[in-house]
């Protein structure tokens, strides 16, 4: 009981401390200067929220801290800016891509057969190794003379010329199909000789039951299909999606940018990060070392420089409108609220904030999915062991948390440069968020966030007012998280063990 | 041990289990005949839960098979090892306390309805649950978790139930409660059951199977063990003769 009236006293204490901090926030700077603020502090706490949600789970479900989550911010942002900008490049690179896929897909429906072949010791040691040779030798010579670059390339000069008369101007063409088919052929036999070398021919230890083939080789057929539409549509897609309504296309940059963020998570978690799951530290440095790859890889295509996304046509107009119904109609950047002018793509972030907390919450407390992750956020090898493959929803996790990370990354886009260091600012406010909510709760993540936003919004406010130095801004959300930690070492919503 | 008879659901058959660099299990037998109630008896530490964990997989052998209804288990991944029909119930009631007890029922789901199918039987076994139904599993006192633990083990169609310590801490009224459930679950399932009262190990186990220091030394009917004394005195300790003694002292009083 005594506990129990304690923590009611420290929840009033910090209510009061709370609005007493709002209220002479309010006073001081006085209606304009505080609505405003607060909207950009929303909006840097929706963007941080969906860096640090993806953050959350995994860390809460997997002990995994992945400090590559703000390269995956970042490379979200240039997908979804180069689909909108000119899609050249995704659908150029799309078949190779799917086609290596398909062919590693093919081991759910190789494996059954291959373990059960009856082989030497030697050679179960020697055929995996020769496959691996010679799926890295198909796979060169299937990109032999790609022209990776030029495809990234046409992507910039694209950009710098649709504001100008006719968009599709600047699209150069792809390779003849004539001479590219050839590519997306040996990339999916590179991809088979990977399956074929990772389900370990001869191994009869491995459980590989032929009972439910019909449904293995569903995944593989489907990407299939896929591989072959991408091959034909190299060329006519990108005009097409060119010519649609720039909100639709940034709609579908959006899709694109999270299914993307969805899949390189899923292989990251499973080519990276499952071998190590017994070596924690071997995890974090090669995240670490992750977030340089895919830094240099970006850089590699794009140059370091920094590129400023167009704002889709339902923020650009220049003008303010007075409603939200005149908004939508004209399509004003800015609107006015309670006498302030607030940009309408800031309302648009804080709208995706609050959108994915709500799926999010939706996911963990009514699905299956969610029990299972709440479960094995406790005690995963029990979850295993009522039956439920705790390896695949460890991949799903991950990959749900990437794709949030992404989506963060080009709803930004819009709004920040593009630049190949624009999610480091973001992956170190998004692990204060973690440890401020508490690591594992998602609840914690979307309060942490909100007030980490408010906070550095605030801090930017006195910065300039004061004349202060920036730093004083960014040292804001330190404070609240040392303030915190003294108070609540396991965060806000974290849960003692 | 090596003559498999086909009334066995279940044939461990010399086991090495490594936890770390610790050789836990070296050499462990078991058999579990069909239809009735094996007990693995032990000293605390002798390896009777690392069997159960190196049986649903969670610590795989690494030497030694797992015959499991004619098929090898040993090496598949736990999931795949439970998929086949086997329960397992954890020591210390490791129930999800983060998840309320209808949460706890449902996530043992194999298929879609297991849980409609057998709500009505694990609730007539254990009444309690369904009043508790809605609360979260940390709000619930030790036997409720331990008999949630069960119950969660019940909701699929198991062939066979691998229990640890049911009977673990808990208040003597519970104990003959756990005792009458899982005597009612021995008429439909298989149970092999890790248990250190001997009392309840007794009355309720039709084979038994000794592992002292991580080998199994001693295997038979539990009806030739009762008068065994010394057998019992040397595997299982002084201190399961004085709770036979206590019981004895009891029963004379009563």
């Amino acid at each position: 009981m005594n506990r129990k009236n304690k923590k009611i006293l420290q929840t009033i204490l910090i209510v009061v401390v709370a609005l007493g901090i709002i209220v002479g926030l309010y006073l001081y700077a006085g209606q304009r200067a505080f609505v405003s603020t607060i909207f950009s502090g929303l909006t840097l706490g929706s963007l941080f929220f969906l860096v640090a949600a993806g953050l959350t789970l995994i860390f809460g479900l997997m002990d995994v801290l992945n400090f590559a989550h703000g390269s995956m911010f970042m490379l979200g942002a240039y997908i979804g800016w180069q689909f909108y900008t000119n899609p050249t490049f995704i659908f150029g690179i799309a078949p190779l891509a799917l086609a290596f896929g398909t062919g590693v897909m093919f081991i759910s429906v190789l494996k059954p057969y291959v373990v059960a072949w009856n082989l030497s010791p030697r050679m179960q040691k020697l055929l995996p190794t020769i496959a691996y040779i010679l799926a890295a030798v198909v796979i060169v010579f299937a990109v032999l003379g790609f022209d990776i670059l030029a495809l990234a390339d046409t992507a910039m000069v694209a950009m710098t010329t649709t504001t100008v008369g006719n968009p599709l101007a600047e699209i150069s063409p792809q390779e003849p199909l004539e001479e590219f088919w050839i590519r997306p052929v040996l990339i999916m036999l590179g991809g088979l000789l990977i399956a074929f070398g990772s389900s370990k021919p001869g191994d009869k230890t491995q459980y590989a039951p032929k009972e439910n083939l019909g449904k293995a080789i569903l995944v593989p057929a489907i990407l299939l299909v896929l591989t072959v539409v991408s091959v034909f549509i190299r060329e006519s897609a990108p005009v097409s999606v060119l010519l649609m309504n720039g909100n639709i296309r940034f709609l579908l940059s959006i899709l694109v940018s999270v299914a993307f963020g969805f899949v390189f998570g899923a292989v990251i978690e499973i080519i990276l990060i499952r071998p190590l799951y017994a070596r924690p530290t071997f995890i974090i440095l090669m995240t670490l070392g992750l977030s340089y790859v895919i830094r240099e890889l970006v850089q590699f295509l794009w140059d370091p420089l920094t590129y400023q996304m167009a704002r889709p046509p339902l923020f650009a107009m220049p003008g303010k409108a007075a409603s939200i119904g005149e908004w939508l109609r004209n399509g004003n950047s800015t609107i006015d609220i309670l006498g302030v002018t607030v940009p309408t793509y800031r309302l648009f972030i804080i709208a995706l904030g609050i959108i994915m907390f709500a799926l999010v919450t939706l996911l963990m407390t009514k699905t299956r999915l969610g029990m299972i992750i709440r479960a094995g956020v406790q005690d995963p090898e029990m979850v295993e062991a009522m039956g439920i493959n705790v390896k695949s929803v460890f991949t799903l996790v991950f990959a749900l948390g990437v794709a949030l990370a992404t989506l963060g990354g080009i709803g930004a886009a819009p709004f920040l440069p593009v630049q190949p260091l624009m999610g480091d600012a973001y992956q170190t406010q998004g692990l204060i968020t973690v440890v401020i909510g508490g690591m594992g709760s998602y609840v914690g993540a979307f309060v942490g966030a909100m007030i980490l936003g408010i906070a550095r919004a605030f801090g930017d406010y006195f910065a300039l007012k004061l004349s202060l130095s920036p730093a004083i801004a960014e040292a804001s959300t330190v404070i609240i998280m040392v303030i915190v930690l003294l108070t609540k070492p396991q965060g806000l919503f974290g849960k003692k063990e | 041990m090596s003559d498999v008879k086909h009334d066995d659901l279940l044939l461990v058959d010399h086991i090495h289990t490594y936890i770390g660099q610790f050789h836990i299990l070296e050499g462990v037998s078991v058999r579990v005949p069909k239809g009735s109630i094996t007990v693995l008896l032990g000293r605390n530490g002798a390896g009777k839960t690392t069997t159960l964990k190196s049986i649903i997989g969670l610590t795989p052998p690494r030497e030694g098979k797992i015959i499991f209804d004619g098929m090898e288990i040993q090496g598949k991944r736990p999931y795949n090892i439970a998929n086949l029909g086997i329960g397992y119930v954890p020591e210390h009631r490791a129930i999800f306390r983060q998840l309320s007890v209808l949460e706890n029922l449902k996530l043992a789901e194999r298929k879609k309805g297991d849980f409609e199918r057998s709500s009505d039987f694990i609730f007539k076994l254990f009444p309690d649950l369904k009043r508790l139904y809605k609360l979260p599993g940390n709000h619930l006192s030790g036997g409720q978790q331990q008999m949630l633990a069960v119950a969660r083990a019940l909701v699929p169609e198991n062939k066979l139930l691998l229990i640890d310590e049911p009977s673990e801490g808990l208040a003597p009224i519970l104990i003959q409660q756990m005792m009458e459930a899982i005597e009612t679950l021995s008429h439909t399932t298989t149970i092999l059951l890790v248990e250190q009262n001997f009392i309840m190990a007794s009355q309720l186990a039709k084979q038994f199977t000794i592992i002292d220091d991580g080998k199994s030394v001693s295997s038979g009917l539990m009806k030739d063990l009762v008068l065994q004394p010394e057998v019992i005195h040397r595997y299982l300790g002084a201190s399961i003769k004085t709770r036979i003694e206590l019981e004895m002292e009891h029963e004379s009083k009563e």
